[in-house]
């Protein structure tokens, strides 16, 4: 299968369900309800075939190209049909389980986070160690039964959905820094963890806290080798900052054209949309090339930052358009639909800070792309 | 062009463009057969070509080459709206056309230049002898801007099409702004890297290390753009990369010059001409201001978004 077979069959499947497909809450959903709707979402679209497409026939999708992920995310999101924070979990966390859990484990259980069956979560970040994950302090034991884990996990998302979690664990010494993590495939209904959501800024309690209180990891869990968590780490975040950004990209490409939709006259200025849709534009343009990258084989690396850069900056001013564009709606509307423009306004003001924050995406840059020596 | 005949070609124009510029430039882009491969592979040809003169800061004739290929024309000089403008330079009433534009250093000399004329049904060329010409010092002497002017008889040649013209040298130039955004950022670079302060390398310091950083994502997303906007190949795609090489240019200038500092202020050193370069540039064609506040007015006006570039 093709992108350019792919795609108009899937866009009539999708005119042709939207009625299934279409969340019933037009404005911003309770996020159970959110999570019930995407499962249904995920369910139809394995069950059709098309969440199979661009997946290893080894954990149950049909082959073909990883572009064909990429559109049908987009595809889902431009109709609004998703919302592509949750969506593309899948496409963070189910290439790190094809690279590094055992065949076994990746045959049984990737096909569950397909098909919509399981909810899953990333445990990285630390109280203490935001930006600065080699220093992450979360420990694991190895007994007789298997790991034993201990400490504590912020920032994870939908850790109250999720019946997995791929987490970093210290298993070397607390200096052993990035030498010494391991990252451990943990069943979310193991005795010893507590999630507790946070209360964000932006009314959605997406994120958790993450206790974990003598939690058995039986080995055999275990992604990659003791002490490579790292290489999963890093092998991931590019995932973070490709397909899961073009499908972001898609929800922002909707909510600008639904700002000038909806605009007052005269509440944003020409040079504002204009400046805002080139801040898209250029994203997008950023992103296909790292899309034709991936299809061409290429492996992902630190120029990955530049996206991510891109994406938050294309995020900031979209939604800082809708604000002064939609102020009342976002201001002062109390209807789910105007709850929704508030969320998402609030939440844009994270773009710049969650998933590597904008400072340390040009700390790499400048390491990394423009070879600049260390810091002080 | 294979990726073998790319690399040879992209070094051929980068040493033609580092050891000459001007006439002597045109000469060796002639003996390199440049508009022979512009016409094999104009997205290879124009950029390889204007990311180097921009990043040598040379001058070539190549614009004029570009713009006549794309009005249909077989030679010579064509005459450029306004500073930041896009429409057609001249006005054509009764056979008489009045021009207010600018011209490339080709169009210095003598001689007819062609000159895209707004009338009422539409944007047609017309060849018009005996204008008045002032080659233009202003910020950028070296440049070798020429204002064009005056009212003149013309030849019409019959009906072009202007956005497309227009859409073809906006990305010559941004590919030209690119290269000087790069140039400056590599100065910079250097600098950062050998210049020592409180006993360590500048480019220690996280107030320049992102200067330096946002600078290169400048850089990267104007390159980006344009490589979208040539498979894209609509005027509003070009207009989009061009305003975006021309808003990357004048912030990669301002992080260049606060990083090479006192020494960047000197006419000794070469930061001077590529900060007057962007400048100028940023004005051919549509600058970054100009080209963004009619794109807004244009999606305000639509009230909506188009598709843009699919996978």
């Amino acid at each position: 299968m093709e992108l350019d077979e792919l795609r108009p069959a899937l866009d009539a499947w999708l005119d042709e369900h939207a009625d299934e497909l279409a969340p019933d809450e037009a404005g911003l959903a309770t996020l159970d309800e959110q999570i019930a709707h995407l499962s249904q979402v995920k369910r139809l679209a394995f069950d059709a075939g098309w969440m199979r497409w661009g997946w290893p026939e080894r954990v149950g999708g049909l082959g073909g190209p990883a572009l064909l992920r990429a559109y049908l995310g987009e595809a889902l999101t431009a109709r609004g049909f998703v919302e592509p924070g949750m969506y593309s979990m899948t496409e963070v966390l189910a290439p790190t389980m094809i690279d590094f859990a055992s065949p076994e484990l990746a045959a049984e259980m990737v096909p569950r986070l397909l098909r919509g069956d399981e909810t899953w979560c990333q445990g990285f970040s630390e109280p203490s160690t935001g930006s600065n994950l080699a220093a992450l302090g979360c420990r694991a034991v190895a007994t007789h039964e298997g790991w034993l884990v201990n400490g504590q996990k912020v920032w994870t998302s939908f850790a109250q959905f999720a019946q997995r979690c791929v987490l970093l664990v210290r298993t070397g010494t607390p200096e052993s820094a990035h030498r010494g993590i391991t990252a451990l495939f943990v069943d979310m209904d193991s005795p010893g963890i507590t999630v507790r959501p946070l209360e964000a800024m932006h009314g959605v309690p997406e994120f958790s806290e993450v206790f974990f209180d003598d939690v058995l990891v039986p080995v055999d869990r275990m992604l990659g080798d003791e002490g490579r968590g790292w290489a999963v780490a890093m092998d991931l975040l590019p995932y973070e900052r490709s397909t899961a950004l073009w499908h972001r990209g898609a929800l922002l490409h909707r909510r600008l054209d639904q700002v000038l939709a909806a605009a007052e006259p005269g509440a944003v200025t020409p040079s504002e949309v204009g400046e805002a849709f080139q801040h898209l534009y250029a994203f997008r343009a950023r992103s296909l090339a790292t899309q034709r990258r991936l299809h061409a084989g290429g492996e992902l690396g630190p120029e990955t930052s530049i996206d991510k850069i891109l994406i938050a900056t294309a995020e900031q001013a979209v939604f800082d358009l809708a604000a002064d564009g939609l102020a009342d709606t976002v201001a002062l509307g109390d209807d789910p639909t105007a709850a929704r423009w508030r969320s998402e306004f609030l939440y844009s003001r994270a773009a710049t800070i969650y998933g590597g924050s904008s400072e340390i995406q040009r700390n790499i840059v400048a390491r990394r792309l423009l070879d600049l020596g260390p810091d002080r | 062009m294979d990726a073998g005949e790319r690399a040879l070609f992209a070094k051929g124009v980068q040493d033609a463009t580092a050891g000459s510029t001007g006439a002597d430039l045109d000469a060796a882009l002639a003996a390199l057969g440049w508009a022979d491969a512009l016409e094999l592979d104009e997205h290879a040809a124009v950029a390889d070509l204007f990311e180097a003169q921009g990043r040598a800061g040379a001058t070539s004739g190549a614009l004029d080459v570009v713009l006549v290929r794309a009005l249909g024309e077989q030679a010579g000089a064509v005459v450029l709206p306004p500073l930041g403008r896009t429409t057609a330079p001249g006005h054509l009433q009764d056979g008489t056309v009045t021009v207010q534009g600018l011209g490339t250093a080709a169009t210095g000399g003598d001689g007819p230049v062609h000159v895209a004329c707004a009338t009422d049904d539409g944007v047609v060329l017309a060849t018009v002898d005996g204008l008045e010409r002032r080659v233009i010092g202003g910020l950028d002497p070296a440049l070798g801007l020429v204002e064009i002017s005056g009212t003149a008889p013309g030849v019409t040649t019959g009906p072009v099409p202007w956005d497309d013209v227009v859409a073809a040298g906006q990305r010559a130039i941004a590919h030209e702004l690119v290269g000087a955004a790069a140039a400056m950022l590599d100065l910079a670079r250097e600098h950062a890297l050998e210049r020592i302060q409180f006993g360590v390398p500048i480019a220690s310091f996280q107030a320049v290390r992102h200067r330096l950083a946002d600078s290169l994502v400048d850089v990267e997303s104007a390159r980006g753009a344009l490589d979208a906007a040539w498979e894209a190949g609509s005027p509003l795609d070009a207009a989009v990369a061009k305003a975006i090489a021309g808003r990357s240019g004048r912030l990669v200038a301002r992080h260049a010059q606060q990083v090479l500092a006192g020494i960047g202020f000197t006419l000794d050193h070469p930061l001077h001409r590529y900060v007057r370069r962007v400048r100028v540039l940023d004005g051919l064609l549509g600058d970054a201001r100009t080209l963004t506040r009619e794109l807004g007015e244009q999606l305000l006006h639509e009230r909506g978004l188009p598709a843009i570039l699919p996978l």
